[in-house]
């Protein structure tokens, strides 16, 4: 990234950031000389850190408010009647699905059904592939034996996507109507994308009793944001005439949003429809930590039982669910109504209900005739779970394997990360303050450098700085090996437009996977250490550095490339001193999802093993210690979101500068 | 319900005196499940069997700590499993605060300590005794940790004390803590492929039993106050200088409430008492047979009628 | 007939920018519209008065950008007015409730958009019927409705397209049925026939001039085309820079421009074609013979004023002359054109 930056400071030599640099360096300047003098012992110990005794106890005032709101204001007995409510509609739904014990007593619905109605709906929005795709991910969970843990996910989602999309097409529409509500609802939603999802969980317990109930409302609130965001686009863009032709035609505001505004806005609604899903998906795992049943749950029931073929075949059931449902509504989403011939019959309007319905009652029917249609019992499945298991274990115990990541390890942890965590944690806190400060102004400036630290401050101010350092450190040296491979992988790939499509694929399913099942392997290979660690992080955060790369170098205008071709230059230069420098501002984004994938996967990480804020986050899950929880996954986010608002606010005036869309 | 329980619901049936069936509660008895599996399985055989009681029972998944939270609140009923070293400080805690009691032990022992799987005894034969350990630290020995041996503790926050026994018994160890269960079991399963020695923290009675044969180091004999008393133990200026107690206990605890809502429940639920082979038989139907858990249960009612139908009479 | 007007129209302003009130209020008197853009502001619509009567068809021109959408958004108070007032049938545009306003516009308003305005996700057929829906009509009468004007506008067999499955002109036409569905009294029309071909907007000009003088509606129509504003106009408003240069019928346009700026724009048209002998009539003497209609325009007695030898020929309206044409004066206008 240096390297970048210097380059780009040379040919953007406006005197504000001439300025700008400068007192980077001053800051920098200050900050080599505080550590010096750290390491020559003159550096009183105050500050070198934070002296314990002028820690304010934020996790005890946060608790003091916590409890006041929880108790005194009554918001418990509030939630707690919203959970009877939502337990309700989740009772339905896991009657329907696998047939729990409650209102409506009609369920399950038969595997077949589901995976019929699964076919025509692919058909109808993406004909034979779609259907396949459709009918094939739910034929694989039956037949892989994880029919009815799938339906408990499924049953949850389904209440969970919907609360989603609702709440967040509401507070989109606030937004996007009075302006106070978008003042106060955008740092909010900043704060919660960074939030470590940890911090979601404890108070989805304390408030919505553990089980599903937790699970859903945990689930809903980390798929809202974006719902929010998109429907507020959505609603912006809606050309002003027809929404002009909505009001002559005397429509009352309510109509006017329900008849003009809102259908108008489909495109961005449905993709923020599908960006639910995804992030309803993501959860899946991660809210099985507070007792939300299915697929998570089953999953670290198996790894907990060391089973990899096991978790892996649900691995794969997720990200076929999700690769379905993700396919399926974008499909929906470009889908555009095409009319009937007049005089078509009724019943040809409505094929595809009649089909779904056709086809759903046909084998709820032969369920009752065919066993194997209802439910394929334990003895009849397929799952190869033992056989993936040795699979795996002989490739990991495989001699070439080992020899390569034993070296791996041994360089690694002995060379580089271990003496790297060393120094971080070596460095006095208001010098590593002034180094956040002075990165953060050489890129964003002054504003994102006046946040970087009060942000840092506060984390300095929370008590917990060792561990921050050491999550930073996580974050730095996997974001740093995944910009070494991912990089230079993306370049590669996007060369040829099909190497394009096949990086890019693979990086959905990377991403789509869930990210614990990458733990087993790292630790078999690279032990319990920070390689492991680093290891897990980087195959998470590679996926966006190298999709970006892609998409960057592919849409770089062709008038450029070939005004630099017609000034005969090699390949390389063409890329060095045309196409990456255009593609910059989009890899800059890339870069920054890079860093809060990292910071997401940290926190999963340590179920390796770690010293970080990860850890004590975990920790906090057993307990009721709502205040802790919080300035933890406050900390996370502060640094996060630093880190956040400088990039993006690079990439954009980078973007502005070189005249590219947004 | 699956036909098997229907044909037990109606050999109970014969079997149960009426009337505390007609005072139970219809409302679900609310059993937690955690993430291993004898615990998994114990409790739906404990819920089939009172599902053939004619009660409703419900599983949740929670967190092993958080459920005690739970049970005090009557959000779950009961806990098949409370062991001693694990989740002792929790149960005691939320019995402190009131809500749930002591519903009677297991005729089982628990037991969590330095553990080895049998591959490592070639590399080190003086085993288990922890002198022996000490003295073959060398082959513990990892990249990171120099020439000292290294020490797979659990997660910190299960508080196993492992590096304050390292330095109170002076042993050549560096402690690293894993931070799951999954990472302690991907460490034996990595260290299985070329018969590496290892020694790391492990418990019983548990699934690793079946699949890796292995023993607990034995340790200076635990004495009560060990870890209170500088005194207590061969060290007598250090805490934590004795192994784990070799028995401890496993409970089962219940809900202040389901005395009263299902008596009949309540009344079985005191008397099961499951001993460490009948929950490593548990175990071992999931791990090894790969079942699915209430397969695992149905079938373990099936095979062991004798052991639980005195319960229900 | 005595002129009721429908539309007023007193000092009327519309200023985009950041605090356009506040701008107004503060703002010295005869700034020109340059002086405002150079203070960040844009005059949308600049100080315009202006009446408009009912039945009558006014046409606004003026070169793009000149404030014509606007100062009709502001007729139907699709723009907020930043100064002055608007009054319609008597009503303080400004004053009005939202409710007040809802009905106003669902009873009496019509208004057809330069770019369409259609609902995307809506068939041709409910596009139509959109208005209809929203006061709340039944379905099956909207319904009616709706496939009649549609009809009207020949669009039939289209009725169940997507706006995004027809050609410009056929979305064109859409906006227009749609307008004409509620058959509203008072009618915003900005370039309605833009996107036409020559043979259907001729059809539509018909049939707009035939609902106007059968039903009496009031017309605001803006186009950019000479022929048509001669065709249908009573009178013309010629707009410059948000303010209104000149409004007049369209032969004292032509034979008085009031401001260089309406002379040079008018420049191109055809006088003969549009002069008529009632404005050439004078009222002192009368001339002798036989008189021609007041109505017929200098160019349909070509014939006629070459011909004939008489100095000053005589106009009647209604059989009764109302005085004398010079023929030298009618000669020159003819000549001019040609
Ligand atoms: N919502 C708005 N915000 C700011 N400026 C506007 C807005 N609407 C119109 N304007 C400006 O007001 C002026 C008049 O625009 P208007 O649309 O009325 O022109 P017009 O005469 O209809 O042109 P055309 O013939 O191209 O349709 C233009 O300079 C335009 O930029
Ligand atoms: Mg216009």
């Amino acid at each position: 990234m240096a390297d970048i930056t210097s380059d780009l400071k040379a040919d953007t030599t406006s005197p504000a950031q001439w300025s700008r640099s400068k007192w980077a360096s001053v800051l920098l300047l200050v900050a080599v000389v505080l550590t010096t003098l750290r390491y020559g012992g003159l550096l009183p110990d105050s500050l070198h850190r934070i002296p314990e005794a002028m820690i304010p106890p934020f996790a005890a005032w946060l608790d003091v408010f916590f409890n006041f709101v929880k108790d005194d204001l009554g918001l418990l007995t509030l939630t707690r009647t919203l959970t009877e409510g939502l337990e309700w509609l989740l009772d339905i739904t896991a009657n329907l699905m696998f047939g729990k014990r409650r209102w409506p007593f009609i369920g399950p619905i038969p595997w077949t059904a589901v995976a019929g109605v699964a076919a025509v709906v692919g058909y109808h929005l993406g004909g034979w592939r779609m259907a396949l795709l459709g009918a094939g991910t739910f034929i694989w969970t039956a037949l892989i034996g994880q029919w009815t843990i799938a339906m408990e996910t499924m049953s949850v989602l389904m209440v969970a996507a919907p609360l989603a999309f609702f709440i967040g097409l509401g507070l989109g529409i606030l937004a996007w109507k009075y302006a106070a509500v978008n003042r106060a609802i955008k740092p909010i939603l900043s704060v919660l994308q960074t939030l470590p999802f940890f911090t979601y969980l404890l108070p989805a317990v304390i408030f919505f009793k553990v089980g599903p109930t937790a699970g859903a409302v945990a689930t809903t609130i980390y798929a809202i944001p974006p719902m929010i965001l998109m429907t507020t686009l959505g609603l912006q863009k809606v050309p002003s005439e027809v929404v002009e032709a909505g009001n002559m035609s005397g429509c009352t505001k309510w109509q006017l949003l329900r008849h003009v505004y809102l259908p108008s806005a489909r495109t961005e609604i449905l993709v923020g429809v599908n960006q639910v899903i995804m992030l309803c998906l993501a959860m899946v795992v991660l809210t099985a930590f507070i007792g939300m049943p299915g697929l998570g749950a089953k999953l670290l029931a198996m790894m907990g039982s060391f089973k990899l073929g096991r978790s892996f075949e649900i691995g794969v059931t997720i990200v076929l669910l999700a690769v379905t449902l993700d396919r399926m509504s974008k499909a929906w989403v470009v889908r555009q109504p095409v009319h009937f011939e007049r005089g078509t019959p009724w019943w040809r309007k409505h094929i595809v209900l009649l089909m779904c319905i056709g086809v759903f009652v046909f084998f709820c029917i032969a369920a009752q005739f065919v066993q194997v249609f209802a439910e394929i019992g334990r003895k009849q499945n397929f799952s190869q779970g033992k056989e993936i298991d040795t699979l795996i274990k002989g490739f990991l115990a495989l001699d070439p394997v080992q020899n390569t990541t034993q070296a791996i390890r041994y360089v690694l942890n002995v060379w580089i990360l271990n003496p790297f965590r060393d120094f971080l944690l070596s460095i006095p806190t208001p010098a590593f303050i002034l180094l956040v400060v002075a990165f953060a102004l050489s890129l964003g400036g002054g504003r994102p450098a006046i946040y970087a630290a009060i942000f840092f401050g506060l984390v300095a101010l929370s008590g917990w700085w060792d561990r921050s350092v050491i999550t930073l450190y996580s974050v730095i040296s996997a974001v740093t090996l995944a910009l070494l491979i991912g990089v230079p992988l993306g370049i590669t790939a996007a060369r040829s437009e099909k190497w394009s499509q096949r990086v890019l694929l693979a990086c959905d399913t990377a991403q789509t996977f869930p990210s614990f099942i990458y733990l087993i392997p790292a630790i078999m290979l690279f032990g319990i250490t920070a390689t492991s660690v680093v290891m897990s992080i980087l195959i998470f955060a590679m996926v966006p550095l190298t999709r970006y790369t892609i998409e960057g170098l592919r849409t770089v205008p062709p008038e450029m490339t070939e005004a630099a071709d017609m000034a005969g230059a090699t390949r390389m230069q063409k890329l060095m001193k045309v196409q990456l420098p255009l593609a910059l501002p989009t890899m800059a984004v890339g870069f920054n999802q890079a860093i809060m994938f990292a910071f997401f996967m940290v926190i999963i990480a340590a179920f390796i093993g770690t010293q970080d804020l990860g850890q004590e986050l975990q920790r906090t899950l057993a307990g009721t210690d709502l205040g802790k929880n919080f300035v933890l996954g406050i900390c996370v986010s502060l640094m996060a979101l630093t880190f956040d608002l400088t990039i993006m606010k690079w990439a954009t005036e980078r973007k502005k500068a070189l005249g590219l869309p947004d | 319900m699956n036909k098997f329980t229907t044909a037990l619901t109606a050999g109970v049936l014969a079997f149960a005196p009426m009337t505390l069936l007609a005072e139970d509660s219809s409302d679900p008895i609310v059993i937690p499940v955690h993430n291993w599996s004898s615990q998994i399985v114990m409790s739906h055989v404990v819920g089939q069997i009172f599902e053939s009681m004619g009660n409703n029972v419900e599983f949740v998944t929670t967190d092993s700590q958080a459920v005690y939270e739970s049970v005090r609140l009557g959000d779950v009923t009961l806990e098949m499993e409370v062991w001693e070293g694990a989740f002792g400080a929790s149960f005691r805690a939320a019995l402190e605060k009131g809500g749930l009691h002591d519903a009677g032990d297991h005729d089982a022992v628990t037991r969590e300590d330095w553990w080895y799987p049998m591959w490592t005894k070639d590399a080190c034969p003086g085993l288990p005794s922890w002198e022996a350990l000490n003295e073959c630290a060398a082959v513990f020995a990892t990249a990171e940790t120099g020439d000292k041996g290294r020490y797979l503790d659990g997660p910190v926050d299960w508080l196993k004390h492992g590096q304050e026994r390292v330095e109170a018994l002076g042993m050549d160890f560096v402690v690293v803590n894993a931070g799951s269960a999954a990472a302690l079991w991907a460490e034996i399963g990595a260290a299985e492929a070329d018969k590496r020695p290892v020694v790391v923290f492990n418990w019983t009675p548990n699934f690793a039993e079946a699949v890796w044969p292995g023993e607990f180091v034995e340790f200076p004999e635990w004495v009560d106050g060990c870890d209170k008393d500088p005194a207590v133990g061969p060290n007598p200026d250090a805490l934590y200088d004795c192994g784990n107690p070799a028995d401890g206990y496993l409970k089962k605890a219940a809900w202040d409430g389901m005395k009263d809502k299902w008596p009949g429940a309540y009344d079985v639920l005191t008397k099961i008492s499951f001993t460490n082979p009948q929950i490593a038989e548990m175990a071992r139907l999931v791990d090894v047979e790969e079942l699915e858990p209430e397969e695992a249960a149905a079938e373990w009612l099936e095979a062991n009628p004798d052991v639980w139908q005195g319960w229900t009479s | 007939m005595t002129a009721e007007t429908v539309i007023s129209c007193k000092n009327a302003w519309k200023i985009f920018g950041a605090d356009p009130k506040k701008y107004l209020r503060s703002m010295p008197a005869g700034l020109s519209f340059d002086d405002i853009r150079a203070d960040g502001y844009i005059a949308g619509v600049k100080d315009v008065s202006i009446d408009v009567t009912r039945g009558e068809m006014l046409v606004i021109m003026g070169l793009s950008g000149s404030g014509k959408s606007t100062l009709v958004r502001c007729f139907s108070r699709l723009h907020d007015i930043t100064g002055g007032t608007i009054t319609v049938e008597g009503q303080d545009l400004m004053s009005l409730s939202e409710k007040e306003l809802i009905e106003l516009r669902r009873n009496k308003m019509g208004m057809v958009f330069q770019s369409f305005g259609l609902l995307p996700h809506r068939t041709v057929l409910e596009n139509v019927a959109f208005p209809l829906e929203m006061r709340g009509q039944d379905k099956h009468a909207r319904r009616e409705r709706a496939l009649e004007v549609v009809k009207l506008v020949g669009l039939e067999g289209r009725e169940e397209y997507f706006p995004r499955e027809l050609s410009g002109g056929q979305q064109q036409r859409v906006g227009i049925a749609r307008s004409l569905a509620i058959e509203p009294d008072i009618w915003f029309l900005d370039e309605p026939f833009s996107a036409l071909d020559p043979l259907i907007r001729r059809e539509m000009q018909d049939e707009f001039l035939r609902l106007q003088g059968m039903l009496g509606k009031t017309i605001v129509f803006i186009t950019h085309d000479f022929d048509e504003a001669l065709r249908l106009a009573d009178r013309i408003a010629i707009m410059k820079d948000g303010a209104v240069e000149q409004c007049d019928t369209p032969d004292q346009i032509v034979l008085n421009p009031a401001t260089e700026y309406v002379r040079k724009f008018t420049e191109e048209i055809d006088k003969a074609r549009v002069v008529r002998a009632g404005v050439l009539a004078q009222g002192q003497v009368m001339g002798e013979g036989e008189p021609v209609e007041a109505s017929a325009s200098v160019q349909d007695l070509a014939r006629l004023l070459v011909q004939d030898a008489r100095a000053v020929i005589p106009v009647a309206q209604s059989s009764k002359v109302i005085g004398g044409m010079d023929r030298a004066a009618a000669l020159e206008i003819l000549l001019e054109a040609s």
